[in-house]
């Protein structure tokens, strides 16, 4: 790392990465404290926390980000602990399983989701409730890349097996082992995999927009289509949203490596 | 029936593979301590694996104090387990590690409390407690998992390889405490290892192992002194072997490059009369009166500290000769003729 430290062309590339990444935030920021004409005021924003709707479709997307993060612990630990630990010849075809997310567009997602679903026997669109089910669903596939990924490397980090083993001799049964063994030391990769997936979900535009539910991203676009300042205003704030996130991940891991080096 | 009594135990992974273990039956008493000795890949931690229940055996039976525990979990086992890796779980203190098995069996926490130090007392460690594993050193750790293993009182400890990670000076340090915390508890062991020495200074008895089988079972006298197969002579110690034709299989004589050499036991039947004369570098001396004599020419002398060993070309074959150091020793010069003598029983005929 120190050999190139004073090396020139490393600073001209961060320098330039620097300004493609910060110039536009910047301006999108710069433009939203223009609200009123010829001061700098934070009117935009004010108006963003006037609108009721904002909160509503906020508390709508931050509830169902929490909803969507405790159920892909729920499913992405035990299944991840088994594949480690029982079937390891398994992990490369759920790898390329979680991946797919990323390979069929949300749209195509969504109409599957509809048109299965929507008919009978399901009917599931017809209330409020399960359509919110529904929408859970969509969520927990969309983040499944981000949160097998995080609890597959963190259990990666620990020998899984051989503290698993370690604790059946001492009489642990295998709730025991998850809970007090498992678990703990997978802290770190379960808090950034769920941090991600909040901040997906919370972002996330087509999955609402198409099963008719308040959220953020339906909002955003439909602010974003009648007024000026209030959207730019809105792109920071859920752009803040996201580096807190990730803020809180960076912190938490780091801090965790002082105290627990295994728990990465 | 012995305590301990494993039957017919084999283990097949996977269609077409061969036997990991195969018809392995021992029976161990109370108090014993056992070493599984092979190389990798011989079936030891397989078959240590089967009697933790971490693995079913193919067919075969595990029986401990009369009880058949085949069908039973491992964690209905009560039986300790100390691995190679440590296994301690880094987020829990030392004390919350020894503790755990205690607090699963539902034990109150007066009782942990007390059994945890007691514990630490008997590994040494009683200012330990409140550390995580990754601030002890690794002999630390493994003497941590060990009392993790005590606490629960099991009615058998395993141990799988657990020195393999050490350095070689803790090794040998920990090895001796192994041994007295297993006979102060007299507690039936299980140590699986690849090391003869962590064996030979060990154990009871050691079962020797080679693909999948058992070569033999013995004290670690009867091991060294009159292994009774190839395998077993060659992996516990060193062994010179000399190529001889048999001149008398009944008394054992022989001929070596028209010497003819006596050995105490009747050679093994072999249909054109060769076989391998068999003899222990300590048991050859320099130019000693009685028994057989063998020319040679020294071609290397490396001092070791408390034995100087030779290698010594006799005729086609190099023999390793290995003399116990004293001040008063005169070595030989590299490329000085030697005469090498053996008493009869000291040597023996194999395949």
């Amino acid at each position: 790392m120190s050999q190139s430290r004073f090396n020139p062309w490393t600073w001209l590339w961060i320098t330039i990465g620097t300004l493609y990444f910060f110039v536009p935030l910047y301006g999108t920021f710069d433009f939203s404290l223009r609200m009123k004409r010829g001061q700098i005021s934070f009117l935009a924003y004010e108006k963003v926390f006037a609108d009721p709707k904002f909160l509503q479709s906020f508390r709508y997307s931050a509830t169902m980000g929490v909803i969507t993060v405790i159920v892909s612990i729920m499913l992405f630990v035990p299944t991840t602990y088994w594949i480690h630990l029982k079937l390891p010849r398994l992990r490369p075809v759920v790898e390329l399983l979680t991946l797919l997310p990323f390979i069929i567009p949300v749209i195509v997602l969504v109409f599957g989701l509809i048109r299965t679903f929507s008919r009978p026997p399901f009917r599931m669109t017809q209330t409020e409730f399960t359509t919110d089910i529904l929408i859970t669903a969509g969520y927990v596939i969309l983040s499944m890349p981000f949160m097998f990924r995080a609890v597959d490397v963190g259990m990666r980090a620990i020998d899984v097996r051989t503290l698993t083993e370690a604790a059946q001799s001492l009489g642990a049964g295998w709730l025991r082992i998850l809970l007090s063994v498992i678990l703990p030391n997978l802290r770190v990769a379960i808090l950034s995999g769920s941090l991600i997936t909040f901040a997906t979900v919370v972002g996330e535009l087509i999955l609402a927009d198409f099963l008719v539910r308040p959220a953020l991203g339906p909002y955003m676009v439909v602010v974003g289509g009648g007024k000026a300042y209030e959207p730019a205003a809105l792109g920071i704030l859920s752009f803040g949203l996201t580096w807190i996130c990730l803020g809180i991940i960076q912190l938490v891991s780091r801090g965790d490596v002082r105290l627990q080096p295994i728990g990465r | 029936m012995a305590f301990l009594e494993i039957s017919g135990v084999t283990k097949l992974f996977g269609q077409g593979a061969g036997a990991a273990v195969d018809d392995f039956s021992l029976s161990i008493e109370r108090g014993e301590f056992i070493s599984f000795l092979g190389p990798s890949g011989c079936g030891k931690t397989t078959t240590l694996r089967v009697v933790a229940g971490f693995e079913q055996p193919t067919s075969g039976s595990v029986h401990i104090n009369g009880v058949d525990v085949s069908s039973v979990a491992a964690n209905r086992r009560n039986i300790g387990m100390v691995f190679q890796s440590y296994a301690l779980f880094p987020n829990m203190t030392v004390a919350e590690n020894v503790g755990f098995g205690l607090r699963v069996a539902a034990q109150p926490a007066t009782v942990v409390q007390a059994r945890v130090a007691e514990m630490l007392e008997l590994i040494r460690l009683p200012d330990y407690g409140r550390r995580y594993p990754h601030q002890l050193s690794g002999g630390q750790q493994q003497r941590v998992a060990l009392a993790r293993a005590l606490a629960v009182q099991p009615q058998l400890l395993l141990l799988d390889e657990p020195l393999s990670a050490l350095d070689a000076k803790i090794r040998v340090e920990l090895r001796a405490e192994i041994r007295r915390i297993q006979q102060e508890l007299k507690l039936t062991t299980i140590y699986v290892t690849h090391d003869q020495e962590e064996a030979l200074s060990l154990s009871d008895r050691i079962v020797v192992m080679n693909v999948g089988r058992i070569e033999q079972v013995g004290t670690p006298f009867e091991i060294y002194n009159y292994p009774r197969t190839a395998f077993t002579a060659s992996f516990v110690g060193h062994l010179n072997l000399l190529p001889v034709q048999v001149t008398d299989a009944a008394t054992g004589a022989c001929m070596f490059e028209g010497t003819p050499l006596a050995s105490s036991q009747a050679a093994p039947a072999n249909q054109n009369g060769t076989a391998r004369l068999a003899i222990r570098p300590e048991e050859l001396v320099l130019s000693g009166a009685g028994g057989n004599r063998l020319t040679g020419r020294v071609l290397s002398v490396n001092f070791l500290g408390n034995v100087v060993r030779l290698r010594v070309r006799v005729g086609a074959v190099e023999l390793s000769v290995d003399l116990f150091n004293e001040r008063k020793l005169v070595l030989p010069a590299v490329d000085a003729q030697v005469e090498l003598s053996f008493p009869a029983h000291a040597c023996w005929l194999m395949e």
